[in-house]
């Protein structure tokens, strides 16, 4: 662990008025150690160029797709029909999985991150309410425009995976314009509608895009540099947090007191249609493509360069290992090899949260880690 | 090792504690820590963070000096003490789910409780004057409503009860000098732990002052902010000699905006905002950590470990009485003179320490 120098309150108030300007950030912000400020707005300009203004893009072009088959699929029902809307799902899972990283800005405003993607989904109260919609035939399930009203569980990829993959989707197959086939289209076009939020919002030229590429006294999101730095390391610290604690540890805790975990695969996201492990490998591999992307190595000085190397090797075994598990996930968890790897998943998931919280904080000046000192 | 005492010039509170803490909790102290003791004007609890990364809590003199520590399951953030049974609480942070009561005189062992199912700790919770019993800021995250645990000091903080906190995320709460009401800060901002401490209602937050009935858990009294600062989460308070009841901000709008971080009210009065001038504003950063009050000087004391700076305010006038710089800044507490003040880095009370201590700081006893 690294500390900063001692900075005791009486030392700075002793400082002379030339050392203490030099000490002065801008606008009063801690000073920001190791963090190369200079470098700053080029990182957060390939930040939004390059990670998350094409992962919005690409949302907004699965939705389109998954949207144009499931309404072909509706017209025309048949194997080839439901495999092409299948297969556009799984697309699309990719497509948000990568994206979905970003919980910060446009994504967590109008319930929009809840409303693509509710979950997990406690005591099944989603399932239900989607298994009611089918029984009951609701016809105000049939339209994005009203199913966005309704509940979040009903209206975003989850319901849209029962549809596809859950008890009755055989009917898919032979049912023209049947009523689940209609609900699965306007689950569709309800994503397609938030994906286009999404676009719409990051490709404002003076919208959040432009807020995150100049930090500065005038901007409305950040003010200086390290504010800037200290979002974009948080979406990846949050990121393997979320990852961790939500989308590993509920069906597979590890190794506990000697023993693995016997798990729960139904709490897996994604079971039904075999996306776990898929999705699991997409949210990582966008981890380390916004990190290299952004070339957020550039924010600290070239001695503090295998810090940036430590993060990317461990992401990548974290990503070889998930593409590697390829049973689906309850005989997974229960077979030897493929287990290993989930037990090494989880262990790098700590190794790199400890890199980013500790290492990558220390070399841009956060002294004591990320997640300390985000206050409350 | 006899302790040297000072001479009449004692605070009350150190008298308490040494009394409390009895001579053989004092003749076991390390020759050090009891020397740090007997210079002490006072004592105050803090949880931190180690440098090997484990948490704990504790217990230090007006200077700063840790004379004694405890380790805690996890990190812990506001603290809180019952001068009537000399307990101290450090709450897990959000979206923790333990919070740990011990006697900082070492006079009985640590309890830790856990929030009930489907809730989970804020932070921040306060006994009542008697302190039989414990309150907790806790989030009723499958009814999405904030709630007041009420936990019972005769039976080992068992979980009796719980109220509304009369908001969306009960944040920072304490207790009225009269001991009839809690006054609690509902920040206004929806947290859900599926999302860890991600903040998921920004665009239609609902911020508001509360004042609670202790004996019924009904609504007295509720300040929202006005419409142009719905994005003003009011997140931790205090209460000045006069009853009168300070709170603290963290803005959640545009970072370029310069909205009023703090303010007070009496029983049955609007809210009044603190007008600072546009350089202590923009010094705490749009948001502030802690606030505290140091009743006998009438002054009240802000961090921001954002704008890494500490500003103190007279109560009366509204008027800056000091504004410094601290790298970090993190919990704020009164002391014998103005306030302790300490930092993510280790500073407190011009002490530095190998921790990184956290939010808050508490005082184990009046001034």
């Amino acid at each position: 662990m690294h500390y900063r120098p001692l900075l005791l309150l009486s030392l700075l108030l002793a400082l002379s008025p030339l050392a203490a300007a030099a000490q002065e950030p801008e606008d009063g912000a801690s000073p920001a150690g190791g963090l190369k400020l200079e470098a700053v707005p080029a990182v957060m300009q390939k930040a939004v160029d390059d990670f998350i203004r094409p992962g919005y893009r690409d949302l907004l072009e699965g939705t389109e797709a998954v949207a144009e088959a499931a309404h072909m699929l509706c017209e025309k029902p048949s194997e080839e029909t439901l495999g092409d809307v299948q297969m556009t799902f799984d697309e699309l899972v990719q497509q948000w999985s990568t994206i979905e990283i970003v919980r910060v800005g446009p994504a967590i405003e109008n319930n929009r991150f809840e409303r693509f993607l509710f979950f997990p989904d406690r005591k099944s109260t989603g399932l239900k309410q989607v298994q009611r919609i089918l029984a009951t035939q609701d016809q105000t399930a049939l339209s994005a425009e009203t199913l966005e009203g309704k509940s979040v569980a009903v209206q975003g990829l989850g319901a849209l995976e029962y549809v596809l993959y859950g008890t009755g989707a055989e009917d898919l197959t032979s049912d023209p314009n049947g009523f689940r086939c209609r609900y699965g289209a306007a689950i569709a076009d309800n994503l397609n509608s938030v994906a286009a939020e999404l676009h719409a919002e990051w490709e404002k030229p003076d919208g959040i895009q432009a807020a995150w590429k100049q930090p500065g006294p005038d901007n409305p999101v950040f003010r200086n540099g390290k504010e800037a730095v200290t979002e974009l390391l948080g979406i990846l610290v949050h990121g393997v947090e979320s990852i961790r604690d939500q989308r590993l540890r509920p069906f597979y805790a590890g190794i506990i007191k000697g023993v693995p975990d016997k798990g729960h695969p139904k709490l897996a996201i994604y079971w039904r249609s075999g996306n776990t492990m898929p999705a699991l490998s997409a949210n990582f591999m966008a981890l380390q493509t916004l990190f290299n992307a952004a070339d957020m190595q550039a924010l600290f000085p070239e001695k503090d360069r295998p810090v940036a190397g430590a993060v990317n090797y461990v992401l990548q075994a974290i990503v070889d290992d998930a593409d590697q598990i390829d049973l689906p996930i309850d005989e997974a968890i229960t077979d030897e090899e493929q287990r290993g790897r989930l037990n090494r998943i989880l262990q790098n998931t700590n190794d790199v949260l400890q890199r980013l919280n500790l290492d990558f904080a220390a070399a841009i000046g956060l002294g004591t880690g990320f997640s300390f000192a985000d206050g409350d | 090792m006899k302790l040297e005492m000072k001479n009449g010039t004692d605070p009350i509170d150190r008298r308490v504690f040494l009394k409390m803490a009895g001579a053989a909790w004092a003749a076991s102290l390390a020759p050090q820590a009891a020397f740090a003791l007997s210079r002490t004007d006072a004592v105050y609890a803090s949880a931190f963070m180690s440098p090997s990364g484990a948490y704990g809590v504790a217990v230090l003199t007006e200077e700063g000096a840790i004379i004694e520590q405890m380790p805690l399951p996890a990190r812990a953030h506001g603290m809180t003490y019952s001068p009537a049974t000399g307990r101290a609480v450090a709450f897990a942070r959000r979206p923790g789910t333990y919070a740990m009561i011990f006697a900082p005189d070492g006079s009985a062992q640590p309890v830790v409780i856990t929030a009930g199912e489907n809730r989970h700790f804020y932070g921040h919770g306060c006994f009542s004057a008697d302190g039989r019993l414990l309150y907790a800021t806790e989030n009723d995250f499958s009814g999405n409503r904030g709630v007041i645990g009420v936990y019972d000091g005769t039976d080992r903080f068992a979980r009796i009860g719980e109220f509304p906190s009369h908001g969306i995320g009960p944040h920072d709460m304490t207790l009225s000098a009269d001991g009839t009401m809690l006054v609690v800060a509902n920040g206004g901002i929806e947290t859900h732990p599926d999302f860890g401490r991600t903040k998921l209602n920004l665009d239609h937050m609902a911020p508001s002052l509360a004042l609670v009935d202790t004996a019924t858990g009904g609504l007295i009294e509720r300040h929202a902010m006005p419409d142009n600062l719905r994005r003003l989460s009011t997140r931790h308070v205090d209460i000045g000699a006069d009853g009168r009841v300070w709170f603290a901000c963290q803005y959640e709008g545009p970072r370029n905006d310069l909205p009023p971080l703090a303010g007070s009210f009496s029983l049955g009065e609007d809210i009044r905002f603190l007008e600072l001038p546009e350089r202590a504003t923009q010094a705490l950063a749009n948001y502030v950590g802690a606030i505290a009050v140091n009743r006998r000087e009438g002054l009240v004391g802000l961090t921001s470990p954002k704008g890494g700076t500490m500003v103190t305010v007279d109560a009366k006038t509204g008027l800056v009485r000091g504004q410094e710089r601290l790298v970090d800044a993190a919990g704020i507490a009164p002391a014998e003179h103005g306030f302790i003040a300490s930092s993510y880095e280790g500073a407190l009370g011009g002490t530095q320490s190998d921790v990184a201590w956290d939010q808050h700081i508490v005082r184990l006893g009046a001034l």
